[in-house]
């Protein structure tokens, strides 16, 4: 049976690679510690693929035919997409693709009942995927990436629970449908509270999100699911705090497991509150 | 704002994509943006609104914020540090009907 390895949750604001020389000492802490974190857990737990879900941006797909999950099965996945470089201002990079885990999740995930959609030719990556590869440098080891772009913002997108059954089935077709050896991490890229484009740009909402990470780390997937609702992510920032239902699939996938956050930071400058989660598989209840 | 406006329909939207995956669009809306509107069935009012850089308008008529936001950066800086600074700076003066700089913090 394949073995999930590793779970975790950040955010992926461009802000924090372009504006991360401006912030101050304790924001910037909050940014290096927690992707520091990552980047070193990641490695230790010595996973096979990464299966990463990130919200899309509207940069894959028109507004009139979009798709919920979007799964990159290429060989090789290069970016910034060319629009986003000077935006992020964040390095070049190729990350190795997993065409044959990208298959095998489309059809695992399509036999459960969860409508996914595939792309073979590089996907657009912003900030959803630039800024984690590059902040663990994800390229430079030989981890392979697999990309589920999920539609968090083109309303209706799946919402909390929904995000729990896909979490539940990507589960079963972990345990089922990949090859018995082999290790997998899964991280959730988004949010955590803000507004992109909207008129509350510079607003984040601290108590949605210090109650977010509490309700991450506690691992009762009940209240997080009574609380985080989509309503109350909408209220938290139109249009960019439901980038934390990103983060719920990967939840549900690992079961309820306690988590560490590495502190929280809502500098109005990055436009985004920022904290994440890495999940203690082991300490499953 | 709410989503009960949000109208996937507007040509506004098509726009912004094709800017996004062009850059010869770009450069054209740069230098003659009348000619790259001239291709968009866009609403009087919708046409209007981008011209006249009202957002709010343009919000109203149902445009996605996200990609409100991306137009705001092909118009005045898409830059991490500064271009982009400015352009949410106007966006949000122009959501909030002033003409006023947003404070950095």
């Amino acid at each position: 049976m394949a073995q999930i390895v590793f779970a975790a949750g950040a955010p992926h604001a461009p802000a924090i690679v372009g504006l991360f020389d401006k912030a101050p000492d304790e924001s910037r802490k909050v940014v290096t510690d927690t992707y520091a974190a990552i980047t070193n857990e990641l490695r230790a737990a010595k996973p096979d693929v990464v299966i990463a879900f990130a919200n899309d941006h509207l940069s894959n797909s028109r507004i009139t035919f979009y798709p919920d999950f979007l799964i990159g099965t290429a060989a090789e996945h290069t970016g910034p997409h060319e629009w986003f470089q000077e935006w992020i201002g964040c390095r070049d990079y190729t990350a190795k693709g997993n065409p044959a885990v990208a298959k095998s999740l489309f059809a695992g995930m399509t036999r459960r009942g969860v409508r996914m959609t595939v792309r073979e030719e590089n996907l657009k990556f912003d900030d959803n995927i630039s800024v984690p590869v590059t902040m663990t440098n994800l390229d430079k080891t030989d981890i392979t990436l697999v990309p589920v772009l999920q539609n968090c913002t083109v309303p209706p997108f799946p919402d909390a629970g929904r995000c729990f059954e896909v979490g539940h089935a990507l589960r079963d077709f972990i345990e089922k449908d990949l090859p018995g050896n082999m290790r997998v991490a899964l991280f959730g890229s988004g949010g955590l509270s803000h507004e992109p484009g909207g008129a509350k740009y510079y607003k984040i909402d601290e108590d949605f999100d210090r109650r977010f990470l509490e309700l991450c780390v506690g691992g009762d997937h009940k209240a997080l699911l009574k609380e985080i609702t989509v309503e109350r992510m909408e209220e938290a920032g139109t249009g960019g705090t439901a980038e934390v239902l990103s983060w719920f699939p990967v939840m549900a996938a690992i079961g309820e497991c306690k988590g560490r956050s590495f502190g929280y930071t809502g500098w109005p400058s990055f436009r985004c509150g920022i904290g994440g989660v890495i999940w203690d598989l082991k300490t499953k209840q | 704002m709410a989503w009960e406006k949000f109208n996937p329909n507007l040509a506004a939207h098509d726009l912004v994509q094709d800017m996004k995956w062009n850059p010869e669009i770009r450069k054209e809306f740069k230098q003659n943006e009348k000619a790259v509107l001239d291709r968009y069935p866009l609403l009087l009012e919708e046409r209007k609104a981008i011209e006249e850089r009202d957002f709010r308008k343009l919000y109203d008529l149902g445009m996605h914020p996200y990609l409100g936001g991306q137009l705001s950066r092909f118009i005045w800086g898409n830059d991490a540090g500064k271009g982009a600074v400015e352009a949410s700076n106007k966006l949000v003066a122009s959501l909030q009907g002033h003409t006023r700089d947003i404070p950095k913090s």
